[in-house]
């Protein structure tokens, strides 16, 4: 764990911080979400357009992309603290950023696991130590719970649709192939190491998922394009429209996003 | 006439610099912009002035003076107004080997640019033993087919490289073949001016050969010229500027192709001058389409290489009403 010798997933020491920061940029939907939940929320002043939750977070000035952050602008927000996402594209923003001698921080967050010692580390770098542990220890409660409520169910197959043309869906790399295993049940797709992949159409028919996940915009597509009809989930009418607002970040909210599937996938089983 | 470019094209320049400085999504005001220069007051300031926009200010005048000059070279010594590193697949051979390094996990900005330089040379190869096979001389028009196969081929294994690449790589490497001067920083100028003062050096040095070579390839032969072996180095010396500019901005379209028709239109035709003036206009020009894409929606940013092409486009099509 990088976390623990004080370093940031770029390999970047840790700041340390006589008096917490007062002037944030988080430019990630995940991170932006969870210094809210910890009570940091106030002292955000940019953000990425993708941060969007929760509504508070729109009142933030954005500073543009969360991928190859534009540096100017977030210098002129004269932050004491910036948040990237740990992705090569924003390597060069982050080397900018410490030439310049601005605290700066790369955290990977795509799996439920990168989630909890995130909550842990954002709260103690924010002087909000309890709060990133009560954050945690919730949503770690509630996978728990979804978890032990599911354990004795049939595990149903299923297939997420993230995008049509090409058509995209999750491997197990993905925090979502956690969240559908955490619900009790199987992505197709598992034997995927990536967090996503193009699939072929066929492929999808010949693994005969017995569920199709989809957001509500796909939903409308795979009711309405004949061609969906090839997979039998679609004739039998097993597709589930999945509430995007719980499940697109690996967030504080990834509890509830883990009760929604299960709720989903096993509407007959009465998970709390 | 030709007096006119000389006063008015470092004018032009010098004013697109302090605007460039003094300009960016950050409102600084003339007072920050002064103190920001000069390295006193506020921090933040410095930063932005001295960090950001001018390295990026100077990586634009390079980048856009060797592009010039790449362009005004190849359009006199292959005698094609439609000439420049782009149509000779040496942009794509410098985007394959920059996009085969980032799928093979190399980063950085050191490491990435040599690949580059090594894609722009295997293709400057190909062409070159290409024109060999097919004409046997330095043929313009056999010149420019190989360089457009290979530009193909190099576009359709970019395309194979970024179908199986993972989406961090791919949305790099997307990024960089829009072109962008954003990651300006001092060593990698550094670098790039050193490659491109060796290229302008050899084409200034050889710009009489462009001269005879634009007269056509008997008329230059009977002057006495070594046709091969001029219009070969001549394209080696284009070719290593284009492949400088791509591994440090990278693609960065229609500036070579404009720049030499803007300067030509001041009477000047000795490429001695005309080199010189397509450095000039060049570097105004990608620091005018810099300012463009940074300034145009703030906070985003828009690819550089699509600002130069929306003005290079238009551009183009009214040139070649006139010469039709």
């Amino acid at each position: 764990m990088p976390r623990a010798s004080g370093r940031d997933d770029f390999g970047g020491e840790l700041p340390r911080f006589a008096i917490p920061p007062r002037r944030i940029v988080s430019l990630n939907p995940a991170t932006t979400d969870l210094l809210f939940a910890i009570h940091a929320g106030p002292r955000i002043v940019g953000r990425s357009k993708w941060d969007l939750y929760p509504d508070s977070a729109r009142l933030v000035p954005s500073l543009g992309d969360a991928l190859r952050p534009n540096v100017e602008a977030v210098l002129g927000a004269r932050p004491d603290l910036v948040i990237l996402y740990a992705s090569e594209d924003n390597r060069p923003a982050y080397d900018r950023l410490r030439e310049q001698d601005v605290a700066v921080i790369a955290l990977r967050i795509d799996r439920v696991e990168h989630f909890d010692r995130t909550a842990r580390l954002l709260g103690s770098l924010t002087g909000n130590a309890a709060a990133g542990a009560e954050v945690a220890d919730s949503v770690q409660r509630t996978i728990a719970r979804v978890r032990d409520a599911t354990r004795t169910l049939p595990r149903p197959r299923v297939f997420w649709r993230i995008w049509d043309a090409p058509l995209i869906t999750i491997g197990r790399g993905s925090f979502l192939s956690q969240l559908v295993d955490i619900a009790g049940a199987r992505n197709i797709y598992e034997d995927i190491a990536a967090p996503s992949q193009q699939v072929t159409f066929e492929d999808v028919v010949r693994r005969d998922p017995d569920f199709i996940l989809v957001g509500p915009e796909g939903g409308q597509i795979v009711a309405r394009d004949p061609a969906w009809r090839a997979i039998r989930a679609v004739r039998e009418g097993r597709v589930r429209i999945v509430d995007t607002t719980l499940v697109g970040r690996p967030s504080v909210r990834l509890g509830e996003a883990a009760l929604h599937l299960a709720r989903l996938l096993h509407p007959d089983a009465d998970v709390r | 006439m030709r007096r006119a470019l000389w006063v008015l094209a470092p004018l032009v320049l010098l004013v697109l610099c302090g605007l460039a400085i003094a300009l960016g999504p950050v409102p600084l005001g003339l007072a920050g912009v002064r103190d920001g220069l000069l390295g006193v007051g506020d921090a933040n300031a410095i930063a932005i002035v001295r960090a950001i926009r001018l390295p990026r200010l100077v990586l634009a005048v390079i980048v856009g003076a060797a592009l010039g000059m790449a362009g005004g070279a190849l359009q006199g010594s292959l005698r094609n107004a439609l000439a420049e590193p782009y149509l000779l697949g040496v942009s794509g051979g410098a985007a394959v080997g920059a996009v085969l390094a980032f799928g093979a996990g190399v980063r950085g900005a050191f490491a990435i640019p040599i690949f580059a330089c090594l894609g722009a040379g295997a293709s400057v190869a190909a062409v070159l033993l290409l024109a060999r096979a097919a004409g046997g001389r330095a043929d313009p028009r056999v010149l420019i087919m190989a360089g457009v196969i290979i530009g193909a081929f190099a576009n359709a294994v970019i395309m194979v490289v970024l179908a199986n690449a993972p989406p961090n790589t791919v949305r790099g490497a997307v990024w960089w073949m829009m072109g962008s001067v954003a990651d300006a920083g001092w060593p990698q100028i550094r670098w790039l001016g050193a490659y491109v003062l060796v290229g302008a050096a050899v084409l200034l040095l050889m710009a009489r050969d462009i001269d005879v070579l634009a007269l056509g390839e008997e008329p230059a032969a009977a002057l006495g010229l070594n046709v091969d072996r001029s219009a070969r180095r001549i394209y080696l010396a284009a070719s290593l500027l284009a492949a400088a500019t791509v591994a440090a901005a990278g693609l960065i379209g229609f500036v070579g192709l404009m720049v030499p028709h803007i300067v030509r239109a001041f009477g000047i035709r000795r490429h001695r001058a005309l080199l010189v003036g397509a450095a000039l206009v060049g570097a105004a020009l990608v620091v005018a389409a810099d300012l463009v894409a940074r300034t145009a929606m703030p906070p985003a940013e828009l690819p550089l290489g699509a600002v130069t092409a929306l003005l290079g486009v238009p551009f183009f099509l009214l040139r070649l009403r006139t010469l039709a």
